[in-house]
This record gives C-alpha cells, structure tokens and sequence, in this order.
C-alpha cells in the first residue's frame, strides 16, 4: 500500500518531457510565451530529476507471494 | 569390458548360486534341475556384477515413451541389435526423445529382464552423437515450433524503457547472477528499485518455477523491466531456460524481458524469445539502466541548454519584429509614393488657386465697401438733409413727434445744432409710417 505515493512522475516521464521540451524550444516557429512557459517547465523537471538521480542506496526488495515485497540486504544471502 | 571375461562368467560366479559344475552328460544320479527364474536370476547376477557400466554407442531404432515416461528403444548397428530402456526417472532429464536412427551413445548398465530372460541395456544417460546433440535437437525442435507461433518475430520485441525506476529479477535468490546484477545496477543506477523473484534455475521442475516467478513478477505490477537469468553453467545447467514453459511465460510477459543466461556462447531459447538478449547478468544489468553519472552530467548542462533557446527566441522574435517594421515602413513608402508625386504636382496649381481666390475675394470685399458707403447716413447728410434727435437720441420722424416748445438737437453734416419747435403742421399727402 505504501507504493501509491507515486503520484509524482516518473524519471522516465520527466526525462522525456525534457527531451521534448528541448526539440520544442530548439525548434523555429515556438512563441516567446510558449519558450518561456517550456523554460520554466523544464528547469523544474531538471531539479526533481536531479534529485532522484542522486540518489546513492539501492533498495533490492523480494517480491511475495501475495504480490507485496520486503526489503532485502543486497550483501547477505 | 574385455571379451575375454565374458567366457568365464559361469565359472567364476557360479558359486554363489549354489550351482554345481554342470555335466555335460546326464548318467546316474538325478541331475540337478534349475527353475527358469534361478536361472534367469542367475544370469541377471552374472551380467550386473561382472560388467561394469559401460558405453555403447549405436543407432536408435523403434523408441517408446510410455505414459510413466519410460523409454523403451533399441540400440542397433548394421550387424546386431540391443534391448535398452530408460527409466522415468533418468528419461524425463531428456531435453528431447531422439529421431530414430539417431546415432547416439548410451551410458548404463547390462541387465536381465527375468519376465522375459531378455538381456538389456538399462541406460542412464543418453547423448546424441556430437557434443550436445540431443539438446541441439530439442533445442531446434522448441525454435522450429516458437517460430511457427510467430513468437520469435521480430515485431514482438518490445522496446526497453530508457530510464526503469523499478527493475525485476528473475534468478536464484543465492547465485552469482543476482550479484552481478545488484553490483551494476547499484555503481550505475543506484536510484532504481529491485524486486527480485527468486527461483531455482536448474533441475528439475527449475522451468515451471522460472515461468511462475516471471508470472509473478509481471502481475505485481512493479517493474519496468525484468532480467531473467543465471551465470553460466553447462548446457544441463542451462537447460530450464531452453524449455518451453519459461519460453511462454517471456512471450506472454508484457512487461520487457532481457534474457541473461550463462556466458555469451550459450544461446538459449529464452534468448531468441526475449526482447533484448544479453550475454551475461552484468550486461543485462548494464543494458537495462543508463549510465547515472553521464545522466546527471548531462541534466546538469540542460538549464544552460534552455535558457540558450530561450535567448534565441527571444532574439529571435525581436529581429523578427523589427523585419515587419521595416517591411511595412517599405510597404507604405511605395503605398504613398503616387500620392506624394501627385501633391508635388498639385501644389503650384493649388498656390496659383489661393492666389486667384484671394484676389477675387479683395475684389468683392471694395465692391461691398462702395455699397457700404452709400448706405451710410453721413453720406446722405452731406447732400443737405439733417437728423432731428432728442436730447437722449430718439429720432423725430412725424409731426406729432414736435410737440411745441420742445427741445431737440439736429444733426448736419459736420455738427449739431440745438433747437426748439414753434409749432408742426402736418402737410396734406404726407404719408408717415
């Protein structure tokens, strides 16, 4: 139940909306107040990214049989 | 064996049986009669002691897999046959049931059947001729029907995400291959989740088991991905991911499965089945996450990137601005041109038109003076006529305005005169108003 706080998307959305966001802003007929909106929308996807991808603690879980998961020690046995 | 120890077989074991020398010939004494069953029972103890587990190589002729999963076949050369069976046990390890005439070599031990007094191989282990034969055939047989389904196609490969937050596994909870796995993802990718399905990934009942975790993993809902593999291992070791039932479970998965199996010279069925083969759990780990490092080097320099963009359209637009400015100063310039070329024309006209009003105008404005001037009274006054006024200027215009004795003032032509009236008369045809 503790997986439902997700709400917030994901590092594969982020990124390719970056990915998107740049072609956009890169390309010729973008508005200056589309280019700025997309400005702001992409610094902010910079930020959470960066944030997730700092993280430095693998989390190895074991999947159930009821379909839930418990942690793991990735060195132990 | 050596051929020489069969001749001696009776002599050196009959003792345990209790037999006597036989007689060649029957005199005197009864002789002593064996039941069919000492005898066969004899002889099965004479082959299974006496002949060391041995190989035989030869053709295979006429197999049976009965519904226990023995196999009943024969053994054969161009010159003699030989009875051999393969109990379920050792059978059901057969990745496949040889083609007839399959040139194989067996492993096992000579034996009697007693029911029937027929001698044969009681075989533990059966190999097509040529290193992995009998796996390459099952092997073929499995990718000639996977193929048939269409589940090899290379339209079913479903692309791996760029960027998995979650990471299924499908391996031994204790091997090696998990390890590896753990290692890469952790120095690479350290902010992805591992949901390990652990499984046995060998002997027997390690396919079901495999395709169960894969089920497993796929309804939890969790990955993005999922590696499913082990290290290397020999082809028996490797065998459960050549089998059917770990193929479905990847193609029926609709999560994307990289397959990692051993080292990179075995390819297994579930290889050709995945979407993404890699050689080794390392680099299945490998290709299943980016490099995080280059990742974050790389959304480090994306702010300048936008805010780059963001200048050039703002440049942008402003050159573009002052483009449609000039475009519409040039626009009206050439718009106004007639018009001006004509005013330059028309303005001698119009000066030469002023003029000849103004004249025209001084001309009626003395007209309008002449007629002016002969409207005034002094005019008239200069001509000998004279304006009776009282004291506070009302004008005397009728007899009955004098009445006797009244005062009043005349205006001439250059002054007034003060004067008094002696009386009024009114003349006959006078009209007055």
């Amino acid at each position: 139940m503790s997986k439902h706080e997700e709400s917030e998307p994901t590092l594969e959305r982020r990124l390719t909306r970056l990915e998107e966001i740049l072609s956009r802003m890169e390309s010729d007929d973008v508005a200056l107040e589309e280019a700025l909106r997309l400005f702001e929308e992409g610094v902010g996807h910079v930020r959470a990214a960066e944030q997730v991808l700092s993280a430095t603690e693998l989390r190895v879980e074991e999947l159930l049989a009821g379909g839930g998961t418990r942690p793991i020690d990735p060195d132990g046995a | 064996m050596t051929d020489d120890a069969s001749l001696d077989l009776f002599a050196e074991h009959d003792e345990p049986h209790g037999a006597e020398a036989p007689a060649p010939e029957v005199i005197g004494p009864e002789p002593k009669v064996w039941s069919v069953s000492q005898v066969n029972r004899a002889v099965r103890g004479l082959l299974e002691d006496s002949v060391e587990p041995l190989w035989v190589g030869g053709e295979v002729g006429s197999w049976t897999r009965s519904r226990a999963g023995h196999c009943y076949f024969t053994l054969k050369d161009d010159k003699a046959q030989l009875r051999a069976v393969m109990f379920g046990r050792d059978a059901q390890l057969l990745p496949t049931d040889p083609d007839e005439g399959m040139k194989v070599r067996a492993f096992g031990d000579l034996t009697l059947y007693e029911a029937r007094g027929e001698y044969q191989m009681v075989v533990r282990r059966l190999e097509a001729e040529g290193a992995e034969g009998l796996w390459r055939l099952a092997f073929e047989k499995l990718r000639v029907q996977l193929e048939a389904e269409g589940l090899l196609a290379p339209e079913r490969k479903q692309p791996l995400p760029q960027y998995p937050a979650c990471v299924g596994v499908v391996t031994s909870p204790t091997g090696a291959a998990l390890e590896d796995i753990t290692a890469v993802l952790g120095r690479r990718a350290p902010w992805v989740r591992i949901v390990l399905a652990g499984t046995r990934v060998q002997g027997e009942g390690a396919a079901v088991e495999i395709a169960s975790a894969i089920d497993r993993l796929a309804a939890s809902g969790l990955p993005d991905v999922i590696i499913v593999g082990r290290g290397g291992g020999s082809v028996e070791d490797l065998w459960a991911f050549n089998e059917e039932p770990v193929a479905r479970a990847i193609a029926r998965c609709q999560i994307p499965v990289v397959s990692a199996v051993g080292h990179e010279i075995d390819v297994t069925i579930a290889d050709l089945v995945a979407d993404v083969r890699a050689p080794t759990p390392s680099a299945a780990a490998e290709t299943v996450v980016p490099d995080g490092a280059a990742l974050l080097h790389q959304l480090r320099r994306t702010p300048e990137r936008l805010g780059r963009s963001l200048r050039n359209v703002s440049t942008r637009r402003r050159t573009r601005v002052e483009e449609r400015l000039n475009r519409l100063v040039r626009a009206v310039d050439r718009k106004l041109a007639p018009v001006r070329q004509a005013l330059d024309r028309g303005e001698g006209r119009l000066e030469r038109r002023v003029g000849a009003l103004a004249e025209l105008r001084r001309a009626q404005l003395s007209g309008l003076a002449g007629r002016l001037e002969a409207l005034s009274p002094l005019a008239t006054l200069g001509r000998g006529y004279s304006v009776a006024r009282t004291q506070d200027g009302r004008v005397l215009r009728t007899v009955g305005d004098f009445d006797v004795g009244l005062r009043f003032l005349l205006r001439v032509n250059d002054g007034t005169v003060a004067a008094e009236s002696l009386g009024a008369e009114e003349s006959p045809t006078a009209g007055t108003k």
